[in-house]
């Protein structure tokens, strides 16, 4: 056995192999943890290195993962990591001193679906500076400590004696307090805390503070009922929501995307893309289907694992709180939006041993717009730095949106990695219904020709798409029977969903609008005729109304009756009012062409 | 003794009348295409029931019957047992929350989220936008209970900073997460031109408009089931004398063309609910039915005109000011005066006269003037700074000629040498 001798803390710390150790990382509160498998001195003889064997904490594994364990693991808890892209040797300088480990077997989150069963590991020789430090597992923990996957390791630590005495302070403050406003999170580090503390009772009365609120829907007493006929089913295949077998018509796009991301994972470096197109065009689903794919390819070892993190700029609401949201995905601590920010420069920027790289996906970038664009800049700045190891993917709607809103510094990082996504042609959207439809036979073969015709000439978004094929089994279904129809969703049922959806409603108001509505919609036009103008006061208008009422062989109309019409007409966005405060003075314009208005009214 | 019966009964049934008015469910007043109604109806119990999200706007004008459609419907709903049992609801208004803050409160509230207490909620707004949306992704379609919100007032929302509640409840009912329906509630035509694109993208584009297409018959018919007393009131002789009395009503010369005066007004449900109320308040035990006077009185209280009856409370000497403006109005063309120049045109109607009856002080002068503005007879024209002389604030009349003239038909006691001045045609 090698052996070495390292300064710490003017103290002698001797360290074997096959101890476990605490190695600096980017967190100073919580040091990497590992186990010296071999210690050896380079060629040179000068530096001392050692060989070992990484372990996570339960703060470092992904959350995705942490699902997996299937219970709530014990923070100070720590699992065998056996994944491939870090290296494994480190220098002897950044061992900062050894712990102990207490339980059974590894769990390993990167074996899937096997426990990892190692040799029972006792406790090994811990030196002088640990023992102020030597923690006492509860009865709880030990009894938890039996079970076959579970491990203890000792958080050797000064800090967490402090934090125990604040987090103290602050719990006695907040049940003494009648303000339920301490909804104070528990920190990982302090988790332990609250079993030696007393337990308090709360004084009867005031309400229990949400300590740890799990966001959640109450679940339903009986089960959602499941499609009962063709129809059905078929709606319920073409909903937006239901996750395609295959995304069809976006092969490309899809093989782009892939492999730009495929060679970023395996090279261990970092870049950006900038994806573009209108709504609706399949940019975020290709995205995930990327993402599921490489995730597949990660668990059966074909490529290095890593980790992805989406967020979206409409679901939060400040630019800055990328930031939160982006480090809550990564390592599921709560910060502020300048803490997190710090910390994920300082994640990113500094070089630790082992890091996976990190995928980004973020959606509806043009929301993360700052005055600054810091926001922006961070996340195009990350990529580029050295140790980074981060991909990230950007969505957007507009094609020219980095020359458009970025400045300089931030298009220029970005850059010109780009792919825009095109709105579907009338035959991939049809495909894409197909697919969708797979072989339930619901619609005529016209009738979805239609469909796709009409929506890729209006905008080619395959949702619009999918909505009114829904609609239009809807309306066959409640069709009257017809003794000659097939059952399937023919012409005539599209033909009326697209009416629905599509056509205006302003001529039927019109002709729907009262008698004296439609006398002053006259009295504008005429006005307007008269002015020459596209605008007129209510004054000048209502001349023209009282003229048309003699005309008409009606009661002359009082003014509050005739501005009374114009409000009505003006909450339905028929004319464009100023604000009603201005009364007879205020202007009027029509909010539809005056041929519309003449075409309503000519009927009767 | 026939006399005394009669008179128990009318008592209770005086009151009786008055709360058949306020308590009639409006609900029959509508009749709603049973297209439209069995859309809903449908859309809402496959997320009631299938757990399929949706989303769906109502559009009307007001008055036309959007509240009380989604009501029928809910009702009609919520006889289903499962559905009862499953379906939570979140009822929004675009008037109650005007932000997404608020809004995100409310939600979080209403559907009894973990981080509610009491009444309150925990966090900031980023927190709770967090929590709703992590909530809502934990879902699923076939395990969670759906989730109905309802925005009245749905075009409000749509000015919300970047529309980010519409755009998560759209997201939400586009996606497999937890199920729930959107519907909303607008009398804006144009309310899809208000949502962005990637808003739009994601609601479905199912709209149900309602808009009324009665004909005159029907409106008759409607007032006449709306005055009538139903089968099982208590006092069935009296509700007989009642519903003959309301008959011989409609059938009434005089009381068609009121009735069709404000049928060519308005087609809204409201406002003929509001002249009828007038009518059967008065209705007393010793006038036990509706007279044609009174609808007759009912719709002159209607169609008054506000600024009008204004006039006939000013003193004559603002009377005599507004008549000055009015001139000054026809001989400029409606472009805006100053106290001076009112003042002014008051002196030369003076001088024609040899009688100081009128003759009063500036400062009396600007006193009237200026309540006149209190009134909001006339109004500052806006730019014009404060800094300007009161004496030469530009000023506009809102007031239209034919109000002036009607107000000086009406007014008491008026000079006639004023009301020829008011006539003529030169100042």
């Amino acid at each position: 056995n090698a052996k070495k001798r390292k300064d710490f803390r003017t103290l002698t710390t001797v360290i074997n192999a096959g101890q476990h150790i605490l190695i600096e990382g980017e967190d100073e509160d919580n040091p990497y943890v590992a186990k010296v498998i071999r210690l050896f001195g380079d060629e040179s003889g000068k530096q001392k290195k050692a060989v070992v064997q990484w372990f996570v904490r339960v703060s470092e594994v992904p959350l995705s993962k942490l699902k997996l364990l299937g219970r709530e693991p014990h923070p100070q808890e720590i699992f065998l990591y056996q994944g491939r892209s870090c290296d494994d040797e480190v220098n002897a300088e950044s061992i900062l001193r050894p712990v102990q480990v207490k339980g059974g077997s590894y769990w390993s989150f990167w074996t899937p679906l096997c426990l990892n069963l190692l040799e029972n590991l006792q406790v090994l020789n811990s030196d002088g500076d640990d023992d102020e430090d030597e923690f006492v597992p509860s009865k709880k923990e030990l009894q938890s400590s039996s079970d076959e996957e579970e491990e203890e390791e000792e958080g050797a630590l000064e800090s967490d004696e402090e934090e125990e005495v604040l987090s103290k302070k602050s719990r006695r403050a907040a049940a003494g307090s009648c303000t339920p406003r301490s909804k104070r999170k528990t920190t990982s580090t302090s988790a332990r805390t609250p079993r030696k503390t007393p337990n308090k009772k709360i004084p009867p009365g005031t309400p229990r503070t949400p300590r740890h609120a799990t966001p959640s829907i109450p679940s339903r007493s009986l089960p959602a009922r499941r499609p009962g006929n063709v129809l059905e089913e078929a709606r319920a295949r073409l909903h937006v929501s239901s996750v395609p077998e295959s995304l069809p018509c976006r092969e490309q796009e899809f093989q782009d995307v892939y492999s730009f991301v495929e060679s970023k994972i395996v090279d261990g470096t970092g870049g950006c893309m900038y994806i573009s197109g209108v709504p609706g065009t399949g940019k975020t689903a290709t995205v995930h289907e990327v993402m599921r794919c490489l995730q597949h390819a990660a668990d059966v070892d074909e490529i290095p694992p890593f980790h992805f993190i989406e967020i979206n700029g409409m679901k939060m609401t400040d630019p800055h709180q990328a930031y939160v949201q982006i480090l809550q995905n990564l390592t599921g601590q709560k910060a502020t939006a300048d803490h997190a920010a710090a910390l994920l420069e300082k994640r990113f920027s500094s070089a630790a041993p082992r890091k996976e790289t990190t995928v980004l996906l973020v959606d509806e970038l043009d929301l993360l717009w700052t005055r600054k664009q810091n926001v922006m800049y961070n996340l195009f700045d990350w990529p580029t730095r050295r140790h980074a190891r981060l991909v990230v993917l950007t969505i957007a709607n507009t094609m020219d949106l980095p020359e458009r809103i970025m400045i300089n510094r931030v298009a220029s990082r970005l850059g010109l990695t780009r792919m825009s996504f095109q709105p579907y042609s009338f035959k991939q959207l049809q495909q894409i219904i197909m697919s969708r439809l797979n072989k339930v036979k619901a619609f005529e073969e016209d009738a979805l020709q239609l469909v796709s015709r009409k929506v890729a000439a209006l905008s080619g978004d395959a949702r619009r798409c999918l909505d009114i094929c829904r609609r239009a089994t809807e309306i066959c279904e409640h069709s009257p029977a017809d003794p000659f129809s097939t059952g399937l969703v023919g012409m005539s049922h599209v033909m009326e969903a697209l009416n629905e959806m599509f056509s205006s409603a302003y001529i039927t108001a019109i002709r729907c609008a009262s008698l004296q509505e439609q006398l002053f919609l006259r009295a504008v036009i005429a006005e307007f005729r008269r002015l020459g103008l596209e605008e007129a006061t209510f004054q000048q208008v209502f001349v023209q109304h009282r003229a048309l009422c003699r005309v008409e062989g009606l009661q002359p109309v009082s003014v509050s009756e005739g501005l009374a019409a114009c409000q009505r007409l003006g909450a339905c966005r028929l004319l464009l009012l100023e604000p009603s405060r201005l009364g007879v003075l205020q202007r009027v314009r029509l909010n539809v062409s005056q041929d519309d208005v003449l075409f309503a009214l000519k009927d009767d | 003794m026939s006399k005394r019966t009669a008179k128990d009964a009318h008592l209770p049934v005086g009151e009786c009348v008055t709360q058949v008015g306020i308590n009639q469910d409006l609900s029959s007043v509508y009749n709603f295409s049973d297209a439209q109604e069995l859309h809903l109806l449908e859309l809402l119990k496959r997320t009631a029931i299938h757990g399929e999200s949706n989303s769906v706007l109502i559009v009307g004008p007001r008055g036309a019957g959007k509240t009380m459609l989604l009501k029928c419907v809910l009702r009609d709903l919520l006889e289903d047992k499962e559905a009862q049992k499953s379906l939570l609801q979140v009822h929004l208004n675009g008037l109650l929350q005007t932000d997404d803050r608020i809004a995100l409160k409310e939600i979080t509230r209403q559907l009894h989220l973990e981080n509610v207490v009491g009444d309150k909620v925990f966090g900031s707004f980023a927190e709770n936008l967090g929590f709703l949306l992590e909530a809502l992704k934990k879902g699923d379609r076939s395990s969670s209970r759906p989730v109905l919100f309802i925005l009245d007032e749905f075009d409000l929302f749509a000015h919300h900073k970047n529309q980010t509640l519409l755009y998560n409840l759209f997201d939400v009912s586009q996606s497999a997460q937890a199920p729930i329906a959107v519907v909303g509630i607008t009398c804006r035509l144009d309310v899809l031109e208000l949502l962005e694109k990637r808003v739009k993208s994601r609601f479905s584009h199912r709209q149900i408009h309602l808009l009324s297409s009665l004909t005159f018959t029907q409106y008759l018919e409607r007032v006449r089931t709306q005055l009538s007393l139903p089968d099982g009131f208590p006092d069935s002789r009296f509700a007989q004398d009642w519903n003959d009395g309301v008959k011989t009503l409609c059938g009434d010369k005089s009381v068609e063309e009121v009735l069709q005066r404000h049928y060519n007004s308005s087609k809204d449900v409201r406002s003929l609910h509001m002249l009828l109320m007038l009518c059967l308040s008065r209705v007393s035990v010793a006038k036990p039915a509706i007279k044609p006077a009174d609808l007759l009185e009912a719709s002159r209280l209607c169609f008054a005109d506000a600024k009008a009856n204004m006039l006939h409370g000013l003193s004559i000497l603002e009377l005599c000011l507004i008549i000055a403006m009015k001139h000054l109005n026809d001989v400029y063309e409606g472009e805006p005066f100053n106290h001076q120049m009112v003042h002014n045109e008051f002196k030369k109607f003076l001088q024609r006269k040899s009688n100081s009856m009128y003759n009063f002080e500036q400062p009396v002068i600007l006193k009237a003037f200026e309540h006149l503005q209190q009134l909001e007879l006339i109004r500052p024209v806006d730019g014009s700074s404060a800094k300007t002389q009161r004496e030469y604030q530009l000023m506009r009349l809102m007031l239209d000629h034919s109000q002036i003239m009607e107000a000086l038909q009406k007014y008491p006691q008026c000079p006639t040498d004023v009301k020829q001045w008011a006539m003529s045609a030169f100042g």
